[in-house]
C-alpha cells in the first residue's frame, strides 16, 4: 500500500509543505485517518467512509484523484490493493527503512540439511512460500571459478581448480575463500566498486577536465580493504579523517573521498556558484552512499516523498559548508588543500639534494670571505684604470634593489633590506644570464613577491624601474605592479600596453586614476631599461616614462586622481595582484627610489654598466650594497674557484628543483578555521545567489532520524560518527545491500541509492535486517560479512535455469538458483590478460594509459596540448581498475561494457549486451594481443595434440574441459585458418604484429596466427565472459 | 531513392536498411509502433527523426539572426543599466571597465515570408528562410560553456543525466537494426574552440547501450569496427559461426536466454562492419549533390561531409543524428572568426535541408541548428573600427528548426533593441526540448525513467511547456 501512496499521492499529500494540497498528508498515520469536518481520508474497514476511496474511484474529472492533469493515474491493480487494504483493517506501517534495525530470528525450514547459515534460512523461507526449491550445488569447477571472480575479479588457474576439485576435506571450500580474502586482488575488486560510489577520476571533469592526482586516495582504499579496516573506521576517515585528533597523513588522504567530485577552472565561472555546487555534490554523495537517501531532492524545496524539509537539507549542507577548498579550482594538477606524500626514500633523496645545495651555498659564501685581499687589489686597480667619464655617482635614496642574481629556495634578496626575502612564486623561474648576472623569466602566472614595501601615497614622489626583455613587440602586461585588481585596481604599476610602456596610479579605475602611456613601442628580444619617475602631484603631467634613459613622448588617457593609491597587496615583479602577468618576459635589476629622480640620474641608471658608476665612487664613499655588487661582479668575472662552485651549485639547484617537481600530493578535505567559519543560510530555490539571510542555519541531521549524540561535535566528524551510530536505521542496511549486490550480482533492495519512500522494497526484508544487525554487531567487519555471503548454500547453488524458474522467478529475485551474468567490463579485460599470461599484477599506484584508438582526447579537448600519450611495457597490462580515467573521454572499451563516467556517484552498474562490446573483444588491439599471447601459451603448454591444446585452453578460459562439440568446432576452425595462413603468410605476419609484447619467433607464424584466431574465439565465448 | 545507387542497395543487402514506411508517410498503422521502451507514441508524431546541428561555443545571435536596425545607433554607447538590470555576467568581463555596445559588423537583409533578418555571413541559410522556424527567444540560466552545453543536451547543468539522443534511443528505438540509433559526428572550425564531453551524448543513468556512437573521420568510422590486420571477412564469418555454435550449446546447457541476445549482438556487429563503411562511402553520391553541400563535402571531418553522412543516416531511418561543430566562442576577433565558422556551416546546413526536402524526408525529419547560448551586445576587450569580441549571453539567443512538423517560414520570440532581454514569447532550452519531443509524438511529462527516487525527465524537474505555436 505504502509504495502506491508514495508514488501517486505523496507529491501533493506528502512531506512537502509547499506542494501540499488540502492540508492533507498521507505519509503520516494521524493525518491519513484523522477525521476533519466528519471526513477522513481512510476509515478502517469502511470503504464508504473513506474519502480517498471515493476520490480514487470517482468518474468525475473534477473529483478524481490523482487529478488527470497530473498524469499519475492509478492502475486497476493498485486500486484493488488499496480496496483490500482498507477492507482488511488498514494496518498502518511506517516506512520500513526508517524503522530501527532489529534482529529477526532466522525461520525454521523444511530442508535443514540445506542450511549452512542464517542467510539460507531466510532465503529458503521465501522459496517455500513461492513453492520453489533451491537448486543443487554447482559443480566444483563452476563454483570455484565463480568464487574467484566474485572475490577477486580474476579467474582461477587450472591448477587451482584441480586442487580444489581434488580436496575432499570438509573445509576445502572455506580454505579457498580465506585464501582469496587475503589476496591483493580481493582489495582491488572491492576498491573498484567503491571507486564508482566515490566518483573517482584522474581528471577534474568540468571545462578543461585537466589532470589531478587522487590515486594516493585510491591506494588508501586498497590498503583499507587489504587490511580489513572496519566499515566504521573506513567511513569516519573518509568523511572526516582530517578532523581526527592528530590526524595522520593517511587519514587526511582518506578524507579526499570528498575531493573526488567534479571541479571547474572555467575562466568565466562564478566561484561561489561552483563552491556551492561542490557542497551539493558532497551532500548528495554522502546521503546516497551511506543512507540511501536522495537528500538532493530537498535542495530547492522540501522533499516530496521523504520527510526532509528544505531547512533540514541546509542543516545537513552546513556540515560541508565550511569547506576550505575554493569554487575556482585548477586545470593542472591538484587544488588546495592537499597533502604531500613523502615516502622514506623520497625523504632521503630530498634531504641529500638539499644538503648538496646548502653545501655549495656555504662554499660560495666562504669563498666570498676568502678573496677580500685579491678583491681589494682588483678593485683598487680597476678604479684607478677606470676612465672617469661615468664618474657620476649612482643616485642616492635607493630604497629597494633586487639584483635577482641569487635564489635560495626560491627566495631572493633585496640588497637594501637584506633580511627581507622576496619569494619567487608560480610560473616564473630564475635565469642565469640576464642583463647583469642572473634575473628572472616570467612563464605564466608567476612573479617575485616583495612584501611590506612600496606602499606609496599619491602625494609622495617616487621612482622605479628595471631592465626588461620582452618576447614580442605587442606584449601587454605589468612588469611591476602593486595593485589590487579585485578592488577597482587600487595601486600603481609599470606596464606595457601592446608593447608601449605605461603607468597607472589608481584609486578607483577608471573614475579616480592616472594613466599615461608612451607613444613608442619598445623593441622586443633585447634588454631595455624601463624607468618611471613621479613627482607626487597626482597629475598625469607629473609622471615621466624613460626607455633606455630617454624620456618618452606620452599620451595621457586618464587624469582624475584625487585620492589614495595605497593598498596592502604586495608588490609583484612580473604582474599585478592576480592578473596581467608578462608571460615570456625576462626582468633584472629592480630599483626603487623614494624621490623623483632627475633625467640625468635616470640616464646613469640606464648605462649598461652597473659596475662603472660604482667604480666612479671613491672607495670609502661606496655604500654596503655597492660594495656587495662589486664583490659579486669580481667573483663572477675574475675568480675561477668561485665560478666553479657556482656552476656546481647551479647543477645541484636543478637537481633539487626537478626532484621537487616529482612531488606527489593528494587533495584532502579541510574546514576553515573558527575565526573564518562560513555561515550557512537556506538558499532559496536552491540557488547560490539567493541566501535567506534572515535566519542562520546550523549543522544538524534530519529530525526523522535518531538525533546526534550530545557529545558529538556538529561537524563532519560528528556527522560520520552519527552515520555509524548503532541506532541509525539506514547505514547498515544500505551497506550490506551493496555487499550483497557485489557478490550476488543484484541487490536485495533494487534501488541501492534510494531507501526512501520512492525506492524499492527489499525482496527479503528479514534477511536484510538480519544482515544489517549482524554487520553492526560484528563491529562492521567487512571480510567477515563477505565471507558469510559466499559461505551460504544460497550462494553455492547451480545457475542452470529450469523451466520452473522461468515461470515462477524469471529474474531470480528469490534465489532458487545462482545468477549467471556477464563479468564487469574491467574483469572481461582482466580475464583476457590473465588467461593470456600478460596481466601485470602490480598493486596500487597512479593510473595507466593503455591501448586506445588515437585522437579520442583531442577531438573533444579544450587544449590540444593535453594529449593522450600511451604508456609502454608492463603498464599496458595492469588490471583495468588502474586505467587512467579521463572523465570527459573515458576509455571507450570499458565504456562499451557499462563502466560509468564517474562524473557523479554510481551505486549500481547496468549490464547491457551490445554490438559495440563484440567489436571491442574481437578487434581491440588489447584483446587481439591477448589472443596472440594466449596462443603462445597454448602452443607452449606441452600438450601435443590439437585436441589436447584446445582442452588446455578451455580450462584456462572457462575452468572446464572442452567437450566433443567444442573440440569439433575449434578443430574445424584450426583446419580452416591454418590453410589460409599457410597460403597467405602475409596475413599471419600482420596479425602477429599486433600489440607491443614480443612473441616467441621460434613458433611458426602460420601456427601461431591460427591459434591466435582460436584464442580470440575462446576469449569471445559467452561462457568465458560470464560468471556462471 | 535518389542517391542510393545499385551498389548500395544490392551487393551489400542494404535494401533491408530502408524502412519502407519512411517514404510513404506512415499510412500503415503499424508504422506508429516504436522499438524502444515506449511501445507507441503518446500522440501522433509529425517527425520520426532528428538531425541536430549543434554549434558549440555560443554562436553570436546578434551577428547572425537577431538584428535590430537600432543597433546602428547604439553602437559605441555604454550598455545602459536599465538593460543589464543587474544581471550577472561571467568572470571574464565582470571586471571590465566599460561595456560599449557593438552593432554587428555584418550587413543584414530580410528573407522569407516573415521577413526575418539574416546576416550576410549566412546567405545560404537565408535562402532557406521559407523552410525554417526561427526562434529568437531561446534562453538558459547558464552563463558558461560547460554548464550551458550540458544543460541544453541533457536538461541539467550538472553531469549525470542522459543526453537527448540517449533518451530517444531508449524511448523510441530505431527501425534500423544494422546501424546505431544515435550517431554523433564532430567537426572543428578555425574559431576559438571549447571542449566537448562524452556526457553530451552519454547515457547517464540509462543503460549504456543508448549512448551516442561516434562516427569518426580518422581511423575506423566506428571505434573498433575493422577486423584486425590479417583477418578477412570470410575468416571472421568462420569465427563467428564457431562462436555461435558453442554459445548455442551453452544455452541449452544453462537455459540462459540472454545467450540469444549475445549471439544477435555479434551478428549485428558483423553487419555493422559492412553497413557503416557502405554508409560513409560517398562514391555513389552524384556530383550535383556533392556540389550542393559545397567543396568540403568529400573531405572527411568537415561539417559539410558530416551533413551529407547525416542525410544518408536519415535515409536509413536512424532517429537521432547529432553533429557538433566547434569553434564558436568569439571572445575576440569576432568578425573574422564568425566568417570562418559560417563558411564551414552555412552552405552545408542549407544544403542538408534542401536535400532532405527533395527526397521527401524533411516532412518527418527535424533539423535543429544552434548552440548553447548567444553572445553579449557589449564588446569584450577593445572595440576598434573593425574588430571586437563578445562574451557569453544566456538571456536570449537564436536557434532554428526545419521540417518534422515545425512551421515553415516562421519567426517566434522578440528581444529588445540590444538583443539582451526577451520582450516576447520566451522559450527556455527545456521548453524547446519538450517541443521537439512533442513533434516526435512524446509527452515529455510522461517520458520518464525512475532513478534515485524520481521520475526523471529529459526536460528536468521544473515545468517546461510545449510551445505549440512552433508546430504546424
Amino acid at each position: 500500500m505504502r509504495p502506491i501512496l508514495s508514488n501517486k499521492c505523496f507529491f501533493c499529500h506528502g512531506p512537502s509543505e509547499k506542494s501540499r494540497k488540502a492540508n492533507l498528508r498521507l505519509d503520516k498515520k494521524d493525518h491519513a485517518f484523522d477525521e476533519r469536518n466528519g471526513v477522513a481520508a481512510f476509515a478502517i474497514k469502511n470503504l464508504n467512509k473513506s474519502e480517498a476511496w471515493h476520490r480514487i474511484t470517482s468518474q468525475d474529472e473534477d473529483d478524481v484523484m490523482p487529478p488527470p492533469e497530473f498524469k499519475k493515474e492509478l492502475t486497476a491493480e493498485e486500486i484493488e490493493t488499496l480496496r483490500q487494504w482498507i477492507e482488511q483493517g488498514a494496518k498502518w506501517e511506517d516506512h520500513w527503512a526508517f524503522n530501527p534495525v532489529i534482529r529477526p530470528s532466522p525461520p525454521k525450514n523444511s530442508l535443514p540439511h540445506w542450511i549452512r547459515n542464517p542467510i539460507d534460512q531466510f532465503v529458503l523461507k521465501t522459496l517455500e512460500e513461492l513453492n520453489l526449491s533451491p537448486s543443487p550445488e554447482a559443480d566444483k569447477r563452476t563454483l570455484v571459478r565463480r568464487l574467484y571472480f566474485d572475490l577477486t575479479g580474476l579467474p582461477p588457474r587450472p591448477g587451482e581448480i584441480d586442487s580444489f576439485v581434488l580436496d575432499h576435506s570438509p573445509h576445502a571450500y572455506e580454505k579457498v575463500v580465506d585464501h582469496l580474502l587475503r589476496s591483493d586482488a580481493y582489495a582491488e575488486r572491492m576498491t573498484l566498486v567503491w571507486m564508482d560510489a566515490a566518483r573517482y577520476g584522474d581528471t577534474s571533469v568540468f571545462h578543461d577536465d585537466g589532470p589531478r592526482d587522487m590515486w594516493p586516495w585510491r591506494d588508501w582504499v586498497l590498503n583499507a580493504y587489504r587490511n580489513n579496516m572496519s566499515f566504521d573506521q573506513f567511513t569516519i576517515e573518509q568523511l572526516a579523517g582530517d578532523l581526527l585528533p592528530d590526524a595522520s597523513v593517511d587519514q587526511k588522504i582518506a578524507s579526499g573521498f570528498n575531493r573526488n567530485h567534479a571541479t571547474t577552472d572555467e575562466g568565466g565561472a562564478i566561484a561561489e556558484e561552483f563552491r556551492v555546487e561542490y557542497v551539493v555534490d558532497r551532500v548528495k554523495t554522502t546521503s546516497n552512499v551511506w543512507m540511501g537517501l536522495t537528500m538532493e531532492c530537498a535542495q530547492c524545496h522540501s522533499h516530496k516523498y521523504d520527510p526532509i524539509s528544505q531547512e533540514e537539507y541546509f542543516q545537513f549542507f552546513a556540515f560541508y559548508n565550511n569547506n576550505a577548498d575554493s569554487g575556482m579550482q585548477t586545470r593542472s594538477g591538484n587544488a588546495e588543500p592537499m597533502v604531500e606524500i613523502v615516502s622514506p626514500e623520497r625523504k632521503a633523496s630530498l634531504a641529500k639534494a638539499e644538503r648538496k645545495v646548502a653545501g655549495f651555498t656555504k662554499e660560495m659564501k666562504s669563498r666570498r670571505g676568502m678573496v677580500m685581499d685579491s678583491f681589494l687589489a682588483w678593485s683598487k686597480e680597476t678604479t684607478t684604470s677606470y676612465d672617469g667619464n661615468l664618474s657620476a655617482p649612482e643616485p642616492e635614496d635607493l630604497i629597494a634593489h633586487l639584483p635577482l642574481d641569487e635564489f635560495e629556495e626560491n627566495v631572493t634578496k633585496d640588497l637594501i633590506r637584506p633580511p627581507q626575502g622576496c619569494l619567487l612564486k608560480g610560473k616564473a623561474k630564475p635565469i642565469r644570464l640576464a642583463k647583469f648576472g642572473g634575473g628572472i623569466k616570467i612563464e605564466g602566472r608567476g612573479f617575485v613577491e616583495v612584501r611590506d614595501f612600496g606602499n606609496f601615497e599619491s602625494n609622495q614622489s617616487f621612482s622605479f624601474g628595471a631592465w626588461v626583455k620582452i618576447p614580442r613587440d605587442n606584449l601587454t602586461g605589468a612588469v611591476l605592479g602593486k595593485m589590487d585588481v579585485e578592488n577597482k585596481h587600487r595601486g600603481y604599476d609599470l606596464w606595457l600596453e601592446g608593447g608601449r610602456p605605461g603607468v597607472h596610479l589608481i584609486h578607483e579605475w577608471p573614475s579616480n586614476a592616472i594613466k599615461v602611456v608612451a607613444r613608442e613601442k619598445i623593441k622586443p628580444n633585447q634588454w631595455n631599461h624601463l624607468f618611471v619617475t613621479y613627482n607626487g602631484t597626482a597629475k598625469a603631467g607629473g609622471v615621466r616614462i624613460y626607455v633606455n634613459g630617454k624620456n618618452q613622448g606620452k599620451i595621457s588617457a586618464e587624469d582624475s586622481l584625487t585620492k589614495s593609491i595605497r593598498t596592502k597587496k604586495p608588490l609583484h615583479v612580473g604582474g599585478r595582484s592576480t592578473s596581467s602577468f608578462v608571460k615570456g618576459t625576462a626582468i633584472d635589476e629592480v630599483r626603487f627610489y623614494d624621490r623623483n629622480l632627475s633625467p640625468k640620474e635616470v640616464g646613469i641608471l640606464a648605462q649598461s654598466d652597473p659596475i662603472g658608476p660604482i667604480l666612479g665612487i671613491p672607495e670609502n664613499n661606496r655604500t654596503q650594497s655597492q660594495k656587495e655588487t662589486l664583490l659579486t661582479h669580481f667573483l663572477e668575472s675574475q675568480d675561477e674557484p668561485y665560478q666553479k662552485i657556482k656552476e656546481l651549485k647551479t647543477k645541484a639547484d636543478k637537481e633539487l628543483e626537478s626532484l621537487r617537481k616529482e612531488r606527489v600530493t593528494s587533495m584532502i578535505m579541510a574546514d576553515n578555521p573558527a575565526n573564518k567559519e562560513r555561515k550557512t543560510y537556506l538558499l532559496m530555490r536552491g540557488q547560490y545567489s539567493a541566501p535567506d539571510k534572515s535566519k542562520e542555519i546550523s549543522a544538524d541531521t534530519p529530525s526523522f532520524l535518531p538525533p546526534m549524540r550530545k557529545n558529538l561535535p556538529k561537524n563532519r566528524l560528528g556527522l560520520a560518527k552519527w552515520l555509524m551510530d548503532e541506532n541509525h536505521p539506514l547505514t547498515a542496511r544500505v551497506t550490506v545491500n551493496r555487499y550483497w549486490q557485489t557478490i550476488f550480482g543484484q541487490p536485495l533492495v533494487s534501488t541501492p541509492g534510494d531507501f526512501g519512500a520512492q525506492g524499492s522494497s527489499p525482496t527479503h526484508p528479514d534477511l536484510l535486517n538480519w544482515l544489517a544487525y549482524d554487520f553492526r554487531e560484528s563491529k562492521w567487519n567487512v571480510k567477515r560479512m563477505i565471507k558469510q555471503l559466499v559461505m551460504s548454500s544460497t550462494y553455492r547453488q547451480s545457475s542452470i535455469v529450469r523451466p520452473v524458474h522461468r515461470k515462477k522467478d524469471p529474474e531470480n529475485l528469490y534465489y532458487s538458483r545462482a545468477s549467471r551474468f556477464r563479468l564487469m567490463g574491467e574483469f572481461v579485460r582482466d580475464n583476457a590478460l590473465f588467461v593470456s599470461g600478460l596481466l601485470n599484477q602490480t598493486f596500487g599506484g597512479p593510473g595507466v594509459r593503455t591501448y586506445q584508438p588515437p585522437g579520442l582526447w583531442n577531438e573533444v579537448a579544450l587544449r590540444p596540448v593535453v594529449k593522450f600519450v600511451r604508456d609502454d611495457g608492463d603498464k599496458l597490462y595492469r588490471r583495468s581498475m588502474y586505467t587512467y580515467w579521463k572523465r570527459s573521454a573515458p576509455h571507450p572499451g570499458l565504456m562499451a561494457f557499462d563502466a560509468p563516467t564517474r562524473e557523479t556517484c554510481t551505486l549500481q552498474r547496468q549490464r547491457t549486451n551490445t554490438p559495440m562490446q563484440a567489436l571491442v573483444t574481437l578487434n581491440d588491439e588489447q584483446f587481439v594481443e591477448a589472443a596472440r599471447a594466449f596462443a603462445q601459451r597454448i602452443l607452449q603448454s606441452g600438450r601435443k595434440s590439437i585436441s589436447g591444446k584446445i582442452d588446455w585452453a578451455f580450462q584456462c578460459a572457462t575452468g572446464r574441459s572442452a567437450d566433443s562439440l567444442r573440440l569439433e568446432v575449434l578443430k574445424n576452425a584450426h583446419h580452416h585458418h591454418l590453410e589460409i595462413f599457410e597460403k597467405e603468410p602475409d596475413r599471419a605476419q600482420e596479425l602477429l604484429a599486433i600489440g607491443e609484447s614480443p612473441r616467441d619467433a621460434s613458433i611458426s607464424q602460420a601456427e601461431h596466427a591460427t591459434w591466435t584466431i582460436l584464442g580470440s574465439m575462446i576469449l569471445n565465448l559467452d561462457e568465458t565472459m560470464n560468471r556462471e | 531513392m535518389i542517391g542510393l545507387g545499385a551498389r548500395g542497395l544490392g551487393a551489400l543487402g542494404a535494401a533491408s536498411l530502408l524502412n519502407p514506411d519512411l517514404l510513404e508517410g506512415g499510412s500503415n498503422p503499424d508504422a506508429l509502433r516504436l522499438s524502444g521502451s515506449l511501445e507507441t507514441p503518446h500522440f501522433k508524431p509529425t517527425a520520426k527523426r532528428i538531425i541536430y546541428l549543434f554549434l558549440s561555443g555560443g554562436p553570436s545571435h546578434i551577428d547572425l539572426y537577431d538584428y535590430h536596425p537600432k543597433m546602428r545607433e547604439i553602437h559605441g554607447i555604454e550598455l545602459p543599466d536599465s538593460v543589464r538590470n543587474g544581471q550577472r555576467i561571467t568572470g571574464m568581463t565582470s571586471g571590465q571597465e566599460s561595456f560599449p555596445c557593438v552593432a554587428p559588423m555584418f550587413e543584414f537583409s530580410r528573407h522569407g515570408p516573415s521577413g526575418s533578418w539574416f546576416s550576410d555571413a549566412i546567405p545560404e541559410i537565408a535562402g532557406i528562410a521559407e523552410e525554417i522556424t526561427l526562434v529568437k527567444s531561446v534562453h538558459t540560466e547558464a552563463i558558461n560553456h560547460d554548464p550551458a552545453i550540458t544543460a541544453i543536451n541533457t536538461g541539467s547543468q550538472q553531469p549525470g543525466k542522459p543526453s537527448m539522443g540517449a533518451w530517444l534511443d531508449w524511448g523510441i528505438g530505431s527501425p534500423n537494426k544494422d546501424l546505431p540509433g544515435y550517431v554523433v559526428m564532430i567537426s572543428k572550425g578555425k574559431g576559438n574552440a571549447q571542449a566537448l564531453y562524452d556526457r553530451l551524448w552519454g547515457s547517464g543513468f540509462l543503460p549504456s547501450k543508448h549512448q551516442g556512437v561516434k562516427f569518426r573521420s580518422a581511423g575506423d568510422p566506428v571505434l573498433y569496427l575493422s577486423n584486425p590486420n590479417g583477418v578477412s571477412r570470410e575468416m571472421r564469418r568462420n569465427m563467428l559461426d564457431g562462436i555461435s555454435r558453442i554459445n548455442l550449446a551453452k544455452k541449452s546447457e544453462t537455459g540462459d536466454l540472454e545467450i540469444d541476445a549475445r549471439i544477435a549482438q555479434y551478428e549485428m556487429a558483423y553487419r555493422m562492419q559492412t553497413s557503416v563503411p557502405e554508409l560513409v562511402d560517398l562514391r555513389d553520391e552524384p556530383q550535383h549533390v556533392l556540389d550542393l553541400y559545397g567543396e568540403d563535402a568529400l573531405e572527411k571531418g568537415t561539417f559539410a561531409h558530416n551533413c551529407l553522412i547525416a542525410r544518408r543516416l536519415s535515409e536509413r531511418g536512424v532517429p537521432f543524428i547529432q553533429l557538433f561543430h566547434r569553434g564558436w566562442d568569439q571572445h575576440n576577433n569576432l568578425p573574422k572568426q564568425i566568417r570562418g565558422q559560417t563558411k564551414d556551416v552555412d552552405q552545408a546546413a542549407a544544403a542538408l535541408v534542401k536535400d532532405l526536402k527533395q527526397r521527401g524526408l524533411l516532412k518527418d525529419t527535424i533539423v535543429i541548428c544552434g548552440g548553447e547560448f548567444g553572445r553579449t551586445i557589449y564588446s569584450q576587450g577593445k572595440l576598434t573600427k573593425d574588430n571586437h569580441g563578445r562574451d557569453h549571453h544566456g538571456r536570449c539567443f537564436s536557434m532554428w528548426m526545419a521540417g518534422g512538423g515545425f512551421k515553415a517560414g516562421f519567426e517566434y520570440g522578440k528581444t529588445d533593441d540590444f538583443a539582451y532581454n526577451i520582450v516576447e514569447n520566451p522559450v527556455h532550452v527545456n521548453d524547446l526540448n519538450a517541443t521537439v519531443l512533442r513533434a516526435l509524438g512524446i509527452d515529455h511529462e510522461r517520458f520518464t525513467y525512475k532513478y534515485l527516487g524520481l521520475d526523471q525527465r529529459l526536460t528536468g524537474v521544473e515545468h517546461p511547456k510545449v510551445i505549440s505555436d512552433l508546430l504546424a
